[in-house]
């Protein structure tokens, strides 16, 4: 037995050692070294303004001199939003790069994908993916600092229910995990609070016309849609919608720039006071206390990082909040950081500000999803851009 | 539900029509050089695209981008056969498809490039009214098409039917080896096939941005549906793309609201099934023979 227990404890000693290495991966004294993981091909790079966001703000970081003498290297990786390329990227990152962290990776699929092996190494992710069955239950290196299906399922219910007498909701969505993350909440929610689904369409990645769905959902009697769809199918949806004149609410998903949306539509009178998307962020993008993180990304992101055409968009936004709280931790851990002591920090964030999202910061051991209260977005009567708070509770301007 | 019929079958004639375009321009590079060409929706996606640069990046009128669009599309279409499938006509058939396939890759790759963090809405030339005929909703964008694409079957009808070159056209889509023999250039004309059929398709992505947001991946879709709609009418057969595409655009808005949504997306693939299980020759395609 002596024997048995000594060659145990000899492998456990043998495979402790490098785990405890490994907690200082990617730190030197004078950098720390974050992967950057995302589709930065394929037919999601619309999402890399994700990736993009938070490296601005590193950078931004850098030139103020850093975290306690350390600047941030970030290693990019493409994972053209499949798991397979995702698995590949991620150990890249981890074992030829050696990053010190995860950062941004927009696409749930290739973060449930990669999620195992980040749990067996212990190297920290922070991305902006919506699948709340990332971070829930909780493991110890991984963590939401933004909105997953869940908070953001739950507001659209919330603020479609909120108008008075609204209790007959149709899903329009795509047939996947990600819509699934988004419709399946609201569908709990509005289940939850009396209402009823009349009707769930179908309205699929790369679809050109929503006659069909458009019809079922008139004919359902529905008083408002949970559009759990991607930005080009959204804009077939609403159009199709409009085209019909049908009287619904339709609360779009984070899949879409709100902007972008009604860009697509010159004359927008039949959105104002229809059309809503969750609202992330405590002001107007771009103004208020977000006009300082235009500034950053126009200054630190390059011309083809940046939008080739407008400003820099919603999703550019709605990443800083992962380098931002990334960052913050690195402080609080102190001189000599390792992954413990950085999660750690970031477990320590009770009411923190990042100044961009609608909600502050409060993580724990046992709640590693940061934000929960959403606003609104939506036009106005006068087809002006809106932020609520709730079903005609606007914020002002000045808030 | 049966007072939406007569909507549903004016919506999928107009998505129909377009089907219609699509299969067309694929059966125009099939009749020509028997190769079904698998990167034709690129090619589609692709001239959206050159409209909206040539409108809004060189802030050119809509008709006249649209017109350098076609012909941007053309020289495209007539130097991919001159290079890279002339070069190799002689060799398997599928090397000839996967080369079209590959030329497809690349065009998404290049869109991908540029546009591929963003979606783009290009602005229509014109307002979108609604025009009501009942219960039955017709927007501008449904008459834009459907005129357009009637237009262009009349004119294509006209060249293959009344002109001499329409004839040397058809000589050619019926003996290659006749047509050789008295005299016809059958290389030039394959190529100015693969011209005219991205020319076709090109007018099929213009018709396209009018009505969606563009996404470099917006062919995907397309090369299904025309695929789809050509299998329907018949391999090769003109007429047969164009009903097949109607006939697709409103089996699909049947499908999807009468069965259930799902099958919108789906009934480009179960058409091809269905119709290769029982009638292989399509609805208009003829039966092939083969003389031992």
């Amino acid at each position: 037995m002596r024997i048995g227990h000594a060659i145990i404890a000899s492998i456990a000693m043998a495979l402790a050692i490098p785990a405890s290495a490994d907690s200082t991966q990617g730190i030197t004294d004078a950098t720390i070294v974050i992967g950057n993981l995302g589709p930065f091909s394929g037919p999601s790079s619309v999402f890399t303004p994700l990736n993009y966001g938070p490296e601005a703000y590193l950078r931004y970081i850098n030139e103020q001199g850093g975290v306690n003498g350390r600047k941030f290297t970030t290693v990019f990786a493409d994972d053209s939003c499949n798991e397979a390329k995702g698995i590949a990227a991620a150990k890249k990152l981890i074992y030829e790069d050696k990053v010190f962290m995860i950062m941004s990776n927009p696409c749930s699929g290739v973060a449930m994908a990669i999620k195992p092996m980040l749990v067996q190494d212990g190297v920290p992710w922070i991305g902006a993916s919506a699948n709340p069955k990332i971070s829930r239950p909780v493991s110890p290196s991984i963590f939401h600092t933004t909105y997953t299906g869940i908070e953001s399922g739950r507001a659209m219910a919330s603020f479609a229910m909120g108008k008075p007498g609204t209790t007959k909701i149709a899903l329009a969505m795509h047939s996947d995990d990600w819509a699934h993350g988004y419709c399946d909440n609201a569908t709990d929610y509005v289940k939850s609070h009396n209402g009823e689904i009349v009707a769930t369409t179908a309205l699929e990645h790369g679809a050109t016309d929503g006659t069909a769905q458009a019809l079922q959902i008139k004919a359902s009697g529905a008083q408002a849609v949970m559009a759990c769809l991607y930005q080009p199918e959204l804009i077939v949806l609403l159009r199709e919608l409009q085209k019909f004149q049908i009287n619904v609410i339709v609360l779009g998903a984070l899949g879409a720039d709100f902007d972008q949306v009604v860009q697509a539509f010159p004359n927008h009178d039949y959105l104002n006071q229809r059309f809503f998307q969750p609202y992330q962020f405590k002001a107007k993008i771009g103004s208020g206390p977000l006009k300082k993180f235009h500034d950053i990304f126009v200054k630190y992101l390059t011309k083809d990082e940046l939008p080739k055409v407008g400003e820099p968009t919603n999703f550019y936004y709605f990443g800083v909040p992962l380098a931002i709280v990334t960052v913050e931790a690195f402080r609080r851990a102190g001189p000599n950081p390792t992954r413990e002591s950085w999660e750690k920090a970031v477990e320590s964030l009770k009411d923190f500000d990042t100044g961009v999202l609608a909600d502050t910061e409060t993580f724990g051991p046992d709640k590693h999803v940061g934000v929960e209260k959403m606003y609104a977005v939506g036009l106005n009567a006068q087809g002006q851009e809106t932020v609520y708070r709730s079903w005609g509770d606007a914020l002002a301007d000045s808030e | 539900m049966l007072a939406l019929l007569p909507q549903l079958v004016v919506s999928g004639t107009s998505t129909g029509m377009l089907y219609a375009l699509i299969a067309l321009s694929m059966t125009v590079v099939y009749r020509a050089t028997t190769v079904v060409n698998f990167g034709h929706g690129d090619m589609v996606a692709a001239g959206a695209y050159a409209v909206f640069v040539f409108g809004l990046g060189f802030g050119l009128p809509f008709l006249v981008a649209m017109a350098l669009a076609i012909a941007l599309l053309f020289a495209a279409g007539f130097a991919a056969q001159r290079m890279l499938l002339q070069p190799i006509v002689a060799g398997p058939h599928l090397s000839l498809a996967m080369m079209a396939l590959a030329i497809g890759y690349t065009l998404r790759g290049a869109l991908r490039l540029q546009w591929g963090n963003e979606t783009i809405n290009p602005s229509r030339p014109y307002p979108q009214d609604v025009y009501l005929f009942g219960n039955v909703v017709v927007t501008t964008d449904d008459a834009v098409i459907c005129g357009s694409v009637l237009l262009l079957l009349a004119a294509l009808f006209l060249l293959l039917q009344v002109t001499p070159l329409g004839k040397v056209i058809q000589a050619t889509f019926q003996s290659q080896r006749g047509a050789a023999l008295v005299g016809i250039n059958v290389p030039l004309f394959h190529a100015l096939m693969w011209g005219g059929g991205a020319a076709l398709g090109a007018l099929g992505g213009v018709m396209l941005s009018l009505i969606t947001p563009l996404t470099p991946d917006l062919g995907q879709w397309t090369l299904v549906q025309g695929f789809a709609a050509m299998t329907l009418g018949g391999f090769g057969s003109l007429g047969g793309a164009v009903a097949g595409g109607i006939l697709l655009g409103i089996t699909e808005k049947l499908l999807g609201f009468y069965v259930n949504t799902v099958f919108i997306e789906i009934t480009g693939y179960l058409v091809p099934i269905l119709v290769l299980m029982l009638r292989p020759q399509g609805l208009f395609g003829r039966r092939a023979v083969v003389r031992v």
